[in-house]
């Protein structure tokens, strides 16, 4: 009896003697680990927007990081999803750092079809960012945070004004349509060239005329300007419908359906 | 003269275990205050923590200065069990199961962090529970040794 009651004691003792040690490492080598996040930069391709955040993380401490994995979901005014990414890192031993890059993905696809409203109208989405990593393989930590970011349009107030006619002779006059927005957006221009269409108001919607221009409307600025076509003068209908189609370095859509008259 | 004597052997049976057990008091405070300094900055993030620790403080030095007072009978590895058990719901509690969760509001938003000490939480249990059956088994040798000196 008394070999097992000291066996038992000794055990005691040496858990005792494992747990403040382990705790008291652990509380050292978490001072040590550095974590921070760079400069974001936005890449865009002819597909998608890239929003790459630098990541860094320096573990000077006794104990491996690893499975660390962070996750950025962006959502929208009403709650639908528009981007999830995720980037994992396997393990960071101690005494070793990693730099890497957190990728925010979205596809123009989706922003100038399903969700063209983006590049017409302000919004705020919602940004909900995770961090998970584990701890010397036995203490798994999370810290998240929900925020949100103001978007701003591209063509924020597009809109045309009345539709002016020249007099050039008896079959043909010179249509002006007058148009007008803001770039609102922090992270792109717009670059590139416009082409517009306008029709008649009859049945079919006759093609009056079109034209193509240039635009270069840097990020915060407004775009004031005016595209001119010759049209038949024996068409014009007073009224009908004016198409946009936008072809530019960052998205290209169209067409854009505004009614005058 | 009598009375005279039977105060000064209980003075002397009983002035050691209460220098013995002022001691250990001390001793055991100790770490319970250092602990409370280093979590003070922090207390807003744990505001459970100081009523919850100095009830537990209170309880885990009585029941320490009743087994040193009870030492020599069957009643100190008692204490020493309540002891155990007392330290173990106590770091459960605080640990709040092993998973500790905190929002931190920083700048205009709120952080969430999560860490879960599962581990050190079962570490921590195994060690209360080996303090336990080292009690439970001194309790049994206590009163098998004393049914053998009666017998003989």
């Amino acid at each position: 009896m008394r070999y097992v009651v000291r066996a038992l004691g000794w055990a005691t003792k040496i858990v005792w003697i494992l747990i403040v040690v382990f705790a008291a490492t652990s509380v050292y080598s978490a001072l040590n680990v550095r974590m921070g996040f760079g400069q974001p930069q936005v890449f865009l391709s002819s597909e998608s927007i890239v929003i790459s955040v630098p990541l860094f993380v320096n573990n000077t401490g006794l104990y491996d990081l690893s499975e660390l994995n962070m996750t950025v979901a962006v959502m929208d005014y009403n709650g639908s999803l528009v981007s999830t990414s995720t980037t994992f890192v396997p393990s960071i031993p101690r005494g070793s750092s990693i730099e890497t890059a957190h990728n925010v993905s979205m596809s123009l696809d989706d922003i100038t079809s399903k969700l063209l409203n983006y590049l017409f109208n302000d919004t705020v989405f919602n940004v909900d960012m995770s961090l998970k990593l584990n701890f010397a393989h036995a203490i798994p930590f999370q810290i998240s945070t929900n925020m949100t970011m103001p978007w701003g349009a591209p063509f924020y107030n597009f809109s045309i004004g009345q539709i002016s006619y020249n007099y050039l002779n008896l079959t043909h006059q010179e249509l002006i349509v007058s148009m007008t927005f803001e770039n609102h957006s922090p992270y792109f221009g717009v670059d590139g060239t416009m082409q517009v269409e306008i029709y008649n108001a009859n049945d079919n919607g006759e093609l009056l005329g079109f034209s193509t221009s240039d635009l270069n409307v840097p990020s915060h600025s407004s775009y004031a300007g005016q595209v001119e076509m010759i049209v038949d003068a024996s068409r014009i209908t007073g009224s009908g419908e004016v198409h946009f189609y936008f072809e530019t370095s960052a998205f290209s859509f169209g067409p854009v359906v505004m009614p005058y008259g | 003269m009598a009375e005279k004597g039977k105060t000064k052997s209980f003075a002397r049976k009983f002035a050691p275990r209460a220098i013995k057990a002022t001691l250990l008091v001390v001793i055991t405070y100790l770490p319970f205050y250092f602990i409370s300094t280093f979590i003070e900055p922090f207390q807003s993030f744990f505001p459970w923590y100081a009523p919850l620790t100095n009830i537990f403080t209170a309880v885990f030095i009585i029941l320490l200065v009743a087994g040193v007072f009870t030492s020599g009978t069957i009643y100190q590895y008692m204490f020493g069990v309540a002891r155990a058990l007392v330290t173990m719901i106590f770091f459960i509690y605080v640990l709040n199961g092993g998973i500790i969760a905190l929002a931190m509001p920083i700048a205009e938003t709120t952080v969430n962090v999560m860490v879960d000490l599962r581990v050190i939480l079962a570490m921590l249990v195994s060690v209360c529970l080996l303090g336990i059956g080292k009690n439970v088994v001194q309790a049994i040798d206590f009163a098998s040794a004393k049914v053998e000196t009666k017998e003989i």
